[in-house]
């Protein structure tokens, strides 16, 4: 007999995955998003499952290669993969081909409002619902990330050396404003009150600019690389991952400069890499390096509840239904788990 | 200890004309039956077509960690970790660097990039050179001259088109810029895939069953930027204290100018061995295990770079011998 002290002890299955349905699909989960009480997952063998509460989940074979993004376009999914292709997906499993780029990926997708995005290579693509050809928006590196505003006029893109913010102007035309600090920049997001735009960089670090003065600082001290970050709440917090704990910025008032975050500890010392909001509360869910998932109040470190255990396999996707009583979690080895988080 | 599958990945670098292309097309198109993703350039010779060919841009960046010489490739790190997410596993992945390209960034990509190298390694840098016109390459562009510096495998091809003693001559032209690659000579790039993939050329434990050709440390003198190397030898041990750092200050200071670094190391009081190697400033060490009984134990020490002959090494060598 050995013991390995290193190893996560050995937990029962929470209630939630008790009641739940764990599936062990055997590929990567890439993406996850709500649509009403629909969660919609994206898997790298190209296919796409649809969960929804008293209904066996819907499998479709979507991508030839791997689903590398997905956003909620009012009532369908749309997907961008490795073989190129951008789609538009229904609930009800109709696939329709927005464009192809043949060898090149589809990075990025985004909508607002039946305006649709989508990023390949060094190129973002636009289009307006109300045209057929889209708009292509050059840029001189590799586009890391997209982003809406709350309202849809507003669109940021992520690259090497900043962000390019894209608007259209009285007469219809893009304008575009650089927000330049050196590196290269990933995930892009607004503040849902519009007044602050943050990037993960390459390196473990943060880059934040208040937009009504340009004022750009840092939010750093990770142990690692931020792969996941979401504003909770509005914008009372953002809260990431990157480290042990899960990172929650003050962003109410005068925003976080001169502020200390909020850390949430949890059990098993395990990286942090999926941050989840919990829809109007200060709460998110936190999914880790080994695959345990937790649910905490971010004013309340005491209140911490454990949904899903350890898998072994790093937690990349989230999502909870827009009516707050189902969610999702996948992981890198595609072990998932559907469960209702209320009790009955 | 978790022990992780980490899918090798060559770089295949060379001159414009050189072959890279043929090898490619040989890497795609044979019966091996593996699964092969290679990754080419946007400015590839000619187009190959193939589900697993990733178009990739050769975005350079460098990283805002202080070190000068960090620069890495963000496409790289972005389209790795897209094919990692890929539900059929990959037996290796080819990265192809442009004819111009300095192989460096790509290198240093898996030192630096924590989730790449939690994934993936480094296996080899393969280089392709042209038999016919490598020695002029050399002469004309610096990049042609990194790229056998950076190889541990070079394939001296087209030598169907080249003399015997022209051949010859071309080896001992590698040779002084890289003692320690190993020189395939090939017409068509017809080596046997398994001389080019999957060698775990950068595991330190490689490093101790690579013999470099050591050459005689005064070397021609021909210009200011060749790449050169320098190779050290001492069988008294070295004191730790002082390798540490003078080796660190060397990188910190003159890492841009040192391309390669390998060694073995026998320490004053330490019974094990202590193997590194390094690309530029960043470097990978670790102790491998006691002095086998049948074998003296002595340190070694192979630079490759340009104005090694300025920074004084062989004094700075000797110095870290213990008293």
């Amino acid at each position: 007999m050995t013991t390995d002290l290193n190893q996560f002890p050995q937990l029962d299955k929470t209630k939630f995955e008790q009641r739940g349905i764990q599936l062990e699909i055997g590929v990567p989960v890439t993406c996850a998003v709500s649509i009403g009480n629909y969660i919609a997952a994206g898997f790298g063998d190209g296919t796409i499952r649809i969960f929804s509460s008293g209904e066996k989940h819907k499998t479709l074979k979507a991508h030839k290669g791997v689903i590398l993004c997905m956003a909620k376009d009012g009532d369908n999914i749309l997907t961008g993969g490795d073989d190129g292709y951008f789609l538009k997906i229904s609930l009800n499993g109709e696939i329709n081909e927005i464009t192809n780029f043949g060898s090149r990926w589809v990075d990025h997708v985004a909508a607002h409002n039946g305006n649709l995005v989508c990023s390949s290579g060094k190129v973002v693509y636009y289009w307006d619902k109300n045209k057929k050809e889209p708009k292509s928006l050059n840029h001189d590196s590799t586009i890391g990330g997209l982003a809406f505003d709350a309202k849809g006029r507003r669109l940021a893109v992520s690259r090497y050396g900043g962000v390019t913010v894209w608007k259209k102007d009285y007469s219809n035309k893009w304008k575009s404003t650089k927000l330049d600090w050196k590196g290269s920049h990933n995930k892009v997001s607004f503040s849902p009150d519009g007044k602050y735009l943050v990037t993960s960089m390459q390196e473990n670090v943060l880059r934040c600019w208040r937009l009504k003065d340009k004022l750009d600082f840092a939010m750093s001290g990770y142990g690692s690389k931020i792969k996941s970050f979401a504003f909770i709440d509005d914008t009372s917090y953002l809260a990431t991952s990157g480290a042990i704990d899960a990172i929650c910025w003050p962003f109410d008032g005068e925003g976080p400069m001169g502020r200390k975050p909020i850390c949430l500890p949890y059990i098993g010392n395990k990286q942090v890499t999926f941050i989840e909001p919990f829809p109007d509360e200060k709460a998110i869910f936190a999914g880790l390096s080994d695959g345990s998932v937790f649910l905490s109040q971010i004013e309340n470190e005491n209140n911490t509840i454990i949904i899903r255990s350890f898998t072994g396999s790093e937690v990349s996707a989230i999502a909870m239904t827009d009516d707050k009583s189902s969610i999702f979690i996948g992981d890198m080895s595609g072990n998932t788990l559907w469960t209702s988080i209320w009790d009955q | 200890m978790e022990n992780k599958h980490q899918v090798p990945v060559t770089v295949l670098t060379g001159f414009l004309g050189a072959g890279k292309t043929t090898l490619l097309n040989r890497i795609l198109t044979e019966q091996h039956g593996q699964k092969y993703a290679v990754i080419v350039n946007e400015f590839g010779e000619q187009g190959i077509d193939n589900d697993l060919v990733v178009d990739a841009d050769e975005e350079v960046f460098e990283m805002n960690n202080g070190c000068i010489c960090c620069t890495v490739r963000g496409d790289l790190i972005r389209i790795l970790s897209g094919l990692m997410k890929r539900a059929d596993k990959l037996d290796a992945i080819i990265v192809e660097t442009t004819g111009l390209a300095d192989p460096a960034p790509v290198a240093q990509t898996f030192f630096v990039d924590q989730d790449v190298a939690n994934k993936t390694k480094l296996d080899a840098i393969v280089t392709v050179a042209d038999a016919v016109h490598l020695s002029s390459q050399i002469e004309d562009h610096h990049e042609a001259e990194e790229q056998i510096a950076f190889g541990d495998v070079i394939l001296l091809n087209k030598i169907d088109l080249v003399k015997e003693e022209n051949i010859d001559v071309v080896t001992k032209r590698i040779r002084k810029i890289n003692p320690f690659a190993k020189i395939i000579k090939t017409t068509k790039c017809g080596a046997p895939l398994k001389e080019i993939l999957n060698l775990d050329a950068f595991s330190l434990k490689r490093i101790l069953e690579v013999e470099p050709d050591f050459l005689e440390s005064d070397h021609d003198h021909e210009h200011d930027d060749d790449v050169t190397s320098l190779s050290f030898v001492s069988e008294k041990p070295l004191d730790m204290e002082k390798f540490q750092n003078w080796f660190g200050k060397l990188l910190q200071t003159k890492g841009q100018d040192i391309m390669r670094t390998k060694g073995i190391l026998d320490f004053k009081g330490e019974n094990d061995r202590y193997v590194f190697q390094g690309v530029h400033m960043l470097m990978d060490a670790s102790p491998m295990g006691k002095w086998p009984d049948d074998k003296e134990r002595s340190s070694r020490l192979v630079f490759i770079g340009r104005n090694l002959e300025t920074m004084n090494l062989k004094e700075g060598f000797e110095a870290c011998k213990s008293e």
